[in-house]
């Protein structure tokens, strides 16, 4: 088998090349953050400068709970079978995890795009919400490290897959924090920097905890 | 799996029914806050109950770890038993905390830091019971709820430093805290009599779930090990004379 990073490409590639044909995140995560998005001012009123001032938090709240939808697609499922299969092929669990990551990555970024502009665009803000490349790829990453490492401990089990965004949402947390504040910073004109490293902190450990925890986990079945 | 018959110590309990007379006599004779009044006794109980939270979820961690490093079974009912004490105490934390919060702050439930933060602990630790309870496999439980116990425990110290990292409505630590400790004597010497009056609740309930899980697992094994119809009742084995 090739190295680590190769083997990382490989099944963030397959990951990927499975969800254009299955289409889950463009077709239904996606669309449904947005309505999510235009469902809140019918419930909470329609006050242009209210929205003006909640719009970035409602944004990230939208992203962390409608993001685990990404990890837990139907597309990524971590069954038994294809552990064992991935297992015989001599694929490092590790490159696995790092792989699934950087596939829920990257359709996390679309996410963040699609449904940040439908916010900018419904709750008129400024466009400061999509010009903070650094909050947005942070906040991405660590939430895709988180819902693939959840997805992996309760995968193969019952209610597995019910029961991923109870385990993502309250550990994602630093990262709301983190993006919240940090966009907060930026509008105010006031250093964002110590939010920002929040976020690296927690992207890092999830990183190294997810690694860590691939070997055991594939053992489990 | 390790099989012991053992049985947990009666030792913990008769301790926990003195030092509960104790901390239950103490917290009745110790005399009113000059502020609060009254309403500071709920002190001795909602103090050691986030305490024990606290002193649970970290049990939760070490254990986990353990487990992760021995592979033995045991760690993994211990660290269980901790989460599920540390979970009931978290509730009665909160629950004491707005029974508290009604009067003196008017409201049940305030957008604080250390509430809000509490809160999601406490869900995070039902997400770990719940984890525990989608497979049988004994093994798989323990290695995923293990990851899950180490990764989990991050929530502890963002909890107890919330009230330092923002300004809080929620009072900033009284006891530990470089300054010293900020509190009168005898109120002092009372929340410690109940600090280890629950500690000792701990200790006697830890054994008990420790005794409890090793007895449901050794259940799950004897119920999968039961010999039973290879192919279900509606098959069965032929016989050499020809009957069923």
């Amino acid at each position: 088998m090739t190295g680590f990073w190769a083997q990382v490409a490989v099944i963030a590639r397959t990951e990927l090349v499975r969800e254009r044909r299955a289409g889950q995140v463009l077709w239904i995560t996606i669309p449904f953050g947005a309505i999510a998005i235009l469902l809140v001012p019918i419930a909470i009123g329609t006050d242009a400068p209210m929205l003006r001032r909640i719009g970035p938090g409602l944004f990230w709240m939208v992203v962390m709970l409608f993001g685990v939808l990404v990890a837990v697609r139907r597309s990524s499922l971590d069954t038994l079978p294809v552990r064992d299969q991935l297992a015989l092929a001599g694929v490092d669990p590790a490159a696995a995890y790092v792989g699934r990551a950087a596939a829920a990555f990257v359709l996390l970024l679309a996410f963040e795009v699609v449904v940040g502009l439908a916010a900018v665009l419904v709750y008129d803000l400024g466009s400061g919400l999509l010009i903070a490349p650094a909050t947005l790829l942070l906040a991405a990453a660590g939430l895709a490290l988180l819902g693939t490492l959840a997805a992996s401990i309760v995968s193969a089990g019952r209610d597995g897959s019910a029961l991923v965004p109870l385990l993502v949402a309250p550990l994602s947390v630093p990262l709301l924090i983190g993006a919240t504040q940090a966009h907060e910073a930026f509008e105010l004109g006031r250093s964002s920097l110590g939010w920002v490293l929040m976020m690296v902190v927690t992207t890092v450990v999830l990183a190294i905890a997810g690694v860590l925890s691939a070997g055991p986990l594939q053992e489990t079945g | 799996m390790t099989t012991r018959t053992s049985r947990s110590p009666r030792w913990p309990w008769v301790l926990l029914a003195i030092s509960a007379a104790v901390a239950v006599t103490a917290a009745m004779v110790v005399g009113p806050d000059a502020v609060q009044g009254q309403l500071s006794r709920i002190l001795y109980v909602h103090v050691p109950s986030a305490w024990l939270a606290f002193t649970a979820f970290g049990v939760t961690m070490l254990m986990s770890a353990m487990y992760l490093w021995k592979r033995d079974l045991a760690w993994d009912r211990r660290a269980h038993a901790s989460a599920e004490i540390g979970v009931v105490f978290t509730g009665l934390a909160i629950g004491l905390g707005m029974i508290w919060a009604k009067p003196t702050w008017g409201v049940w439930w305030t957008w604080d830091a250390r509430l809000t933060l509490t809160a999601i602990m406490f869900f995070v630790y039902l997400g770990y019971l719940a984890l525990r309870r989608t497979t049988d496999d004994l093994e798989a439980r323990a290695k995923r709820a293990a990851i899950l116990g180490v990764l989990a425990v991050v929530q502890v110290p963002l909890v107890h430093f919330s009230v330092v990292w923002w300004r809080t409505l929620h009072q900033p630590p009284t006891l530990i805290k470089p300054e010293g400790i900020d509190m009168d004597a005898s109120m002092f010497v009372t929340l410690m009599v109940s600090l280890a009056a629950f500690t000792t609740a701990y200790v006697a309930m830890m054994y008990k779930r420790v005794e409890l899980a090793r007895l449901e697992d050794e259940l799950l094994v004897a119920e999968r090990s039961t010999d039973g119809p290879v192919a279900g009742a509606a098959v069965s084995t032929p016989s050499i004379d020809g009957g069923a």
